[in-house]
């Protein structure tokens, strides 16, 4: 990464934290403690103790439920996108669950999942399958006709349709499902810790706040803001890999595409 | 699209899940006291419907999320177009807006409700911020999605700026624009009714979680009902405004293509 | 005469316009004073509408508007930021709000336990077909309550304690309390602490009471409180009274007069007549039992919740 980019993304950031910690500097308003009180806590809380104890369980819920989420929209996604009248059929049924709010459906989801690592999962899959199944459904709809159309010329059945068709005429819109359905699951990671949780980092958040420990509980938004950052990048790194025929064919021209 | 076809099948899908959920409870798949059949969760909705505070509590609802998806899809749009279309600004506020991205509006509760109590300000600050990340994406995604042939046309025929915002980056990005706003819609309504249990502003969620903490059951089910059904009219609503936005979509986007992607494409397969 | 009376006019309508009309800050002569409460949709709060129905706060030119929220954490902070003139609140969040220096008062009671150990509005339940008889047998079994780190698990480990158990060895799950009964009916949990009208739902659904845990905890205990901030204090003494005393008769009358309190139950919860008719109200005295107040916060030091006790003279009336 060369020096200017490395400063550009660097130079909001630096601005707006100054800014904020001169503004915050002599705050003894309980609900705006003074940045460099945030910064202290961060350290004393987030011990690599802590870290393992609270933040790594949360991580692995998150995967598990992103990953129980991926699998599933994109599995359904395909075989609704595939059919107009399966479409038709499902798709009042998925848009009423969509709208339910997670919080809401924690409760039903205990009845069934009970009240451990299960929910949870459950509970994190439930809120982010909507993006990858939604543009699953919208990549397979879409596809190029011209390809289909050679596909069908040539014969091309089956798995072979599925992976060099069906699938990478979708994965633009898979990837974009994904990336979408990544930053719901965190939301959802936190939400599914506030009821019937023993750990976790949204549960030490939500901790704080109920004991008035206002300056740790703004260090633990910061970390899961951090958390954020590195699994978009993360993220990034995996799209650029798996949409490499993409980029390569865009790139034709003017350059790799911006992300 | 089949004119009336999907209607009815829809129809006919929701019909299977109604019984189904009858059933369930029935047979003891689960708890029915918890989980009550939906011929209880009718009745209850029945009751529900004839009480002045059902309607002003759903008036409430919709008002938050018609008011935050506004604000998040004029702010989403704006920003997506001017960040796409001035790489300085982007790489200036990608590090910015990636990281306040994946914070989760949960966190911005305490700060909402000190700033605004539970009124229907803390709501719709609650849906603005977490709507305007899913149209700002896709606007995003939009704009870098212009294709490379056109965008060099448009160059070769010095196209001005707002020129090329016009006739380029908009006619691209509107499918993903529209796409941003249904995804957003359905965020909106999850996070207004979500505010309104957990914050307390007037709506349907804090009617849930009076009736959770009243231990009335069936009400809760039937509110929850009541959440669904507002998501599928929504879903509706926005169905009807891309069919008629993107009626032209793929005619417009084979003229900004041209043939040359055509032979491009099918290329790759043989 | 007619020029003093002139210059008077025109003092008030001056007074008039430069105080806003905004919640609760001081209003002209003749002008009720437009006051919002945090309260929960509990119980616990009946008083309250009671007492604004009867008219308690409108004889004392107080506006009452009263707005449920989801919990202490959430009222405690728009108290604080002036959203809400006061709030209702559990003793053990207001203890731990005093800890962390939040500028806070207590203005009155809100309510108690009834101190009856078969007839308290809270209880500690098993299932019915649990092995566990006494509270000392819930050592290393699990207990749902509906916030951590409160009065709560202060109870109930005191519980444990009074059984001749060891209070540390008792864990903890939070569970809001609707969906605390699933839980012990489908094993997830051994045991379970709940209010009405989840009590009632508990007895009717065949579970065993082994403990009144906030009996247990203190004699009387003060369970929650009505507070106001520092500032409201300061700038507006007169309305702070005022309130306290429509408060008092409001508890006075809560206390007197149960069968109204069934009623006014139905206006702000949607708790059927039913269970309405059958749950044991809590105790609404007019004054804080103040030792209660101090156990709980020894208790509370105890258990680990608090690092030091707060200034309990200071945070009561």
């Amino acid at each position: 990464m060369s020096v200017r980019r490395a400063a550009t993304a660097v130079a909001l950031p630096i601005v707006l934290l100054t800014a904020w910690w001169f503004i915050s500097a002599g705050s003894t308003d309980y609900q705006w403690p003074p940045l460099s009180k945030i910064v202290a806590a961060f350290v004393a809380t987030w011990t690599p103790d802590r870290l393992r104890s609270e933040v790594v369980p949360s991580l692995e819920r998150l995967a598990a439920g992103y990953a129980l989420a991926v699998v599933l929209g994109i599995g359904l996604g395909v075989l609704i996108g595939s059919s107009p009248w399966l479409r038709a059929f499902c798709e009042p049924v998925l848009e009423f669950m969509r709208a339910i709010p997670p919080p809401v459906l924690v409760p039903i989801i205990m009845l069934v999942a009970g009240i451990g690592d299960a929910m949870k999962v459950v509970v994190i899959a439930s809120g982010c399958i909507w993006p990858v199944l939604l543009n699953t459904v919208e990549g397979v709809r879409g596809r190029d006709e011209v390809l289909s159309d050679t596909c069908r010329v040539y014969g091309v059945r089956g798995g072979l349709r599925l992976r060099h068709l069906i699938l990478r005429a979708a994965s633009p819109q898979i990837l974009t499902g994904a990336r979408q359905a990544l930053s719901i699951a965190i939301i959802l990671m936190v939400i599914s810790e506030l009821f019937a949780a023993q750990n976790g980092l949204g549960f030490t958040v939500m901790q704080f706040s109920r004991g008035f420990q206002i300056p740790e509980m703004w260090s633990g938004v910061f970390l899961l803001g951090f958390i954020g950052v590195a699994l978009a990048g993360a993220y990034q790194l995996a799209e650029r890999w798996l949409l490499r025929w993409y980029h390569g064919q865009r790139s034709t021209g003017t350059g790799p595409r911006e992300s | 699209m089949g004119g009336h076809r999907p209607g009815v099948l829809g129809l006919i899908g929701l019909a299977s899940f109604a019984v189904a959920l009858e059933i369930a409870p029935r047979a003891g798949l689960v708890p029915s006291e918890y989980a009550p059949p939906t011929s209880r969760i009718a009745v209850a909705l029945g009751r529900l419907v004839q009480q002045n505070e059902f309607w002003i509590a759903l008036r409430d609802t919709i008002i938050t999320w018609g008011i935050g998806l506004g604000i998040a899809v004029a702010a989403g749009v704006l920003a997506g177009v001017v960040l796409g279309a001035v790489p300085l600004l982007w790489e200036l506020a990608s590090t910015t807006v990636e990281f306040l991205r994946p914070i989760p509006s949960v966190a911005l509760i305490p700060l909402v409700i000190v700033l605004f109590g539970s009124t229907i300000e803390s709501s719709v600050v609650l849906v603005v911020y977490a709507a305007f990340w899913q149209v700002l994406l896709q606007v995003l995604h939009g704009v870098a999605d212009v294709d490379p042939v056109a965008r060099d046309t448009a160059r070769a025929y010095q196209l001005g700026r707002w020129a090329r915002i016009r006739y380029l980056v908009w006619p691209t990005a509107l499918p993903y624009v529209v796409t941003g706003v249904r995804l957003a819609a359905s965020v909106a309504l999850i996070l207004a009714i979500t505010g309104e249990l957990v914050v307390g502003s007037p709506g349907l969620g804090k009617q849930i979680e009076v009736a959770r903490q009243s231990g009335a059951v069936a009400n809760v089910y039937a509110l929850v009902v009541v959440t669904g059904i507002l998501g599928v009219l929504a879903n509706v609503a926005m169905r009807a405004i891309e069919r008629r936005a993107l009626a032209w979509h793929t005619a417009v986007r084979r003229d900004v293509a041209g043939s040359a992607v055509k032979e491009e494409r099918a290329e790759v397969l043989a | 005469m007619r020029r003093i009376i002139a210059l008077f006019a025109a003092a008030a309508l001056f007074g008039a316009a430069a105080c806003n009309s905004s919640n609760g800050t001081p209003s002209t002569p003749g002008q009720p004073d437009n006051v919002n409460v945090g309260v929960i949709a509990i119980v616990d709060v009946a008083p309250i509408y009671l007492g604004k129905q009867q008219g308690f706060f409108s004889k004392r030119n107080i506006n009452l508007t009263l707005t449920t929220a989801q919990g202490g954490a959430a009222i405690v902070p728009a108290v604080v930021s002036g959203q809400y003139q006061f709030g209702f609140s559990n003793t053990v969040s207001l203890l731990l709000a005093a800890q962390n220096g939040l500028p806070l008062k207590v203005v009155c009671n809100g309510n108690n336990s009834t101190g009856m150990a078969d007839a308290d509005f809270a209880g500690l339940f098993v299932k019915a077909d649990s092995p566990i008889k006494s509270p000392k047998e819930l050592v290393g079994k699990t207990v749902a309550a509906n916030t951590l780190k409160n009065i709560v698990e202060i109870s109930v480990r005191d519980s444990v304690k009074k059984d001749g158990g060891d209070a540390a060895g008792v864990k903890f799950a939070e569970l809001p309390f609707p969906d605390q009964l699933p839980a012990l009916q489908a094993g997830r949990v051994d045991a379970i602490f709940v209010v009405e009208p989840f009590q009632a739902a508990a007895i009717a659904a065949g579970a065993r009471k082994i403990a009144s845990s906030y009996v247990d905890a203190a004699p009387n205990l003060t369970v929650a409180m009505y507070f106001t901030s520092n500032q409201l204090r300061t700038s507006n003494p007169g309305l702070v009274t005022r309130f306290t005393e429509a408060m008092k008769e409001s508890l006075a009358y809560a206390d007197t007069h149960p069968d109204e309190v069934r009623t006014v139950l139905g206006t702000y919860t949607q708790i059927t007549a039913e269970v309405r008719a059958k749950l044991t109200l809590p105790k609404w005295p007019a004054e804080i039992d103040k030792a209660s107040v101090q156990a709980l916060a020894e208790h509370a030091q105890s258990y680990g919740l608090l690092t030091k006790q707060p200034d309990i003279a200071a945070l009561l009336p």
